[in-house]
């Protein structure tokens, strides 16, 4: 293309090349759109469609029956035991969330130095993201069964004998936080680390000439710096455990009792042990919404997607 | 040479019988191998002995008829979910499945299994030394619609029998096996921590586990199964029995017991850091015959202890059945039909020691007795003993139902919360009960309010 080609900028001429441009981009993403379209949002809205009917595997005749279709969404505000998921569901989003923000950031800002040794380090501590989740729950079974556990071997060879916390109400859930923190931390740290290594170097020489101390410069330069990635990964992680299953299941099985049954588990049970289709689609359905929501007011507090102009 | 006429025409007769007998099996089996070669069957079962032992034979039955066989396994309720989904879309994913005992009513019920009948009714599909007749009646049970059509064949018929890994602490103590639950208290008391070593292990499948204790003590899962499912779970008997249960899992049993599989538990006993338990005795065997087993010579086995109420120790069985949707139904029976011959049972018996077996002419076998004779002990005849009782009285009725595995997950819940002591019996029994009528109501069904 030659210079004299190019339309001028706020011509006729510019204002049809900008809509042959736009139309070309459309149809580039038009065949990942339809194929997005028909894995995702069709079977979304089968999911959504099917919530509103009483849909049992063992009753072919209740697929297509609208003729109730709010009662599903009845039953859920009257089952106690989804009303404890979704509290357990909380408290595991919340401290999970909040340990590897915490985690993976402290051990990012430690990992932040241009060393052989680190760099190996660093390796290390991404293994248990890299491990298939299935493999993170039986490494964390073996850890958590007094029989076979180094763990309780060793703190009873200390005569700090530790009775087993995942049958025990009161530790169960804190053993699934502690094993999820494990597995995910290295995530945040990770991005983070990324983050840390886009910094301008600008900005520490500067708060240095100004004579800030480390933790001056950590609290006051970098921390502001690191805002943005933090919330993207805290955002990730949020709707990731919102979909905890693999510990819980090789673990727990929701137990004892319903005190690790969060509500994507107890969704799971509803349609693959009892086959309540229907009810499990009703609430799924609930779940994204709550999803969807919360990580718009995520977005939104943050100031995110505002166009700049 | 001299040549009699009588006998040339021997000789020929005689030559025809053999080359005919010679020629009559691979003649059937060549039958079976062109109508079906080539064709792949794809096959599933949850993990376990039975069929870890058949695999080795399946080149056996490849070579004879042509079919090959795909054969996956996958963890009990892994197994259960994914064939639940299967047969309710009625793909044609697979063409043999375990039916399995908890989802046998539902799965015939809901017409997503093959009517068997129609090959053992048909000489040519089946031949009569196959013989239908010869799987005991009670496990066979649970195969069956109510108008006794068969949708599949029973593999194993689990029994539950008791153990004890370390008698010799019971006889130290100056005690027998126990026969009451009165019993079983007394004997546990006398040697749970001795020589490091718990009273009893049991794995997390309460509601398969519990159930002959609440029995025992009077209760009921259901109120009239199949025809009342009314639950019985608020009744002042469940909430003693499950109180009961889950003393004895927490007073008896090893650190961390409410997370136990089947196999920890099995695995518990046979390294000596557990005593009794109650199960099906597919996991009491390996105590006897596993090489890691460090009990060979001090193992014991016995009924299960009766309750005040009487005798309910469970009894269930797993079948092979042919999804409705299974484009290839024929070469899925010739599968099945080997796999239960007598003689294809009989050589897993032999060969590995499997104790479970359904077919009345290998349990009354003098083989199947010397494979049960376990550290000296005659365990055949409990096997048969508790068999017969589930067949006779009908008890085990509960179990089949098509909604079982929604009031057997409240049941689950609930003894862990007992045993935790999240809540008293009664009050975890009640919201058993509330949960399990939502449920059932949930499944269309009328239960007595």
């Amino acid at each position: 293309m030659t210079a004299a080609s190019i339309p001028a900028p706020g011509g006729p001429a510019a204002s049809d090349f900008a809509r042959g441009q736009r139309r070309f981009f459309a149809l580039c993403v038009a065949p990942s759109l339809a194929v997005l379209a028909v894995i995702t949002l069709l079977p979304s809205l089968y999911l959504f469609f099917t919530s509103f009917t009483p849909l049992s595997l063992t009753r072919p005749e209740t697929s297509w029956d609208f003729s109730q279709p709010l009662e599903n969404y009845r039953q859920i505000a009257a089952d106690a035991r989804l009303g404890n998921s979704i509290w357990v569901q909380v408290k595991l989003s919340f401290w999970t969330v909040t340990l590897q923000l915490l985690i993976g950031a402290a051990l990012a800002l430690l990992l932040n130095l241009r060393s052989r040794y680190l760099e190996a380090l660093r390796t290390v501590f991404l293994i248990p993201m890299v491990l298939p989740p299935i493999v993170v729950a039986i490494i964390w079974k073996v850890v958590y069964t007094p029989d076979i556990s180094p763990m309780h071997g060793m703190l009873a060879a200390m005569g700090i004998p530790l009775r087993s916390l995942i049958t025990d109400p009161n530790w169960a859930l804190t053993a699934i936080v502690v094993a999820d923190t494990w597995e995910w931390f290295p995530f945040t740290m990770l991005m983070v680390l990324a983050a840390l290594q886009m910094m301008p170097q600008e900005l520490i020489d500067a708060a240095k000439v100004d004579g800030a101390s480390a933790w001056q410069t950590t609290r006051h330069v970098t921390l502001p710096f690191l805002t943005g990635v933090l919330l993207v990964a805290g955002l990730f992680r949020l709707i990731d455990s919102i979909k905890a299953f693999p510990l819980i299941f090789i673990l727990t099985d929701g137990g004892p009792g319903n005190v690790t049954e969060v509500t994507n588990y107890y969704s799971y049970l509803q349609a693959f042990n009892f086959s309540y289709l229907g009810f499990s689609s009703a609430i799924t359905v609930v779940l994204l919404a709550a999803t969807i929501l919360l990580s718009w007011l995520i977005v939104r507090s943050v100031g995110w997607g505002a166009r700049a102009d | 040479m001299a040549f009699h006429r009588r006998r040339v025409l021997r000789g020929v007769v005689g030559a025809s019988a053999f080359s005919g007998a010679a020629l009559h099996a691979p003649a059937i089996l060549g039958q079976a191998r062109s109508r079906h070669a080539g064709t792949t069957i794809n096959a599933s079962c949850f993990q376990t002995t039975y069929f870890e032992y058949l695999k080795n034979y399946f080149p056996e039955f490849e070579e004879r008829t042509g079919i090959k066989v795909n054969f996956t396994m996958q963890a009990f309720p892994v197994y259960n979910q994914r064939t639940d989904l299967e047969l309710s879309t009625r793909g044609s994913a697979l063409d043999v499945v375990n039916v399995t005992f908890i989802y046998s009513g539902r799965w015939i019920g809901a017409g997503w299994l093959e009517n068997l009948d129609r090959f053992t009714k048909d000489a040519n599909a089946t031949p009569p030394d196959w013989d239908p007749a010869d799987f005991v009646a009670g496990p066979q049970s649970a195969m069956q619609n109510a108008k006794g059509e068969t949708f599949g064949y029973a593999w194993e018929g689990g029994a539950m029998i008791m153990s004890a890994s370390r008698f010799d602490l019971i006889e130290k103590a100056g005690l027998k096996m126990p026969t009451t639950f009165d019993e079983l208290t007394q004997v546990l008391d006398a040697v749970h921590g001795k020589d490091g070593v718990a009273g009893f292990t049991a794995d997390r499948l309460h509601h398969w586990n519990w159930i002959p204790y609440l029995m025992g003590q009077g209760g009921r899962v259901f109120k009239d199964p199949p025809d009342n499912l009314t639950p019985m779970l608020d009744t002042p008997a469940a909430a003693a029995s499950a109180a009961w249960y889950a003393n004895l899992l927490m007073k008896y049993g090893p650190d961390g017991i409410l997370s136990y599989s089947d196999d920890q538990a099995m695995r518990s006993q046979m390294s000596g850091r557990a005593n009794i338990r109650t199960q099906s005795i597919t996991w009491h065997v390996p105590l006897a015959k596993h090489a890691e087993s460090t009990v060979r010579d001090k193992v014991r086995y016995a009924v299960m202890p009766r309750g005040p109420q009487g005798d309910f120790p469970g009894s269930n069985s797993h079948g092979l059945g042919i999804p409705a949707g299974s484009r290839k139904k024929e070469a899925a029976w010739e599968f099945i039909k080997w796999a239960l011959s007598k003689e294809t049972m009989a050589r897993v018996v032999k060969e590995h020691g499997y104790p479970s077996v359904c077919r009345r002419s290998i349990i009354a076998s003098p083989t199947f007795k010397e494979v049960l004779t376990l550290n000296g002990q005659d365990v055949a005849s409990l096997f048969l003993q508790v068999l017969e009782l589930g067949g006779k009285t009908g008890y085990m009725k509960y179990r089949t139902v098509p909604v079982f595995p929604q009031v057997g997950d409240k049941i689950n819940k609930a003894i862990e919360r007992v045993a935790t002591k999240q809540q008293d019996a009664a009050a975890a029994m009640k919201q058993a009960q509330t949960e399990s009528i939502q449920d059932l109501q949930k499944a269309g069904l009328k239960v007595d309010l």
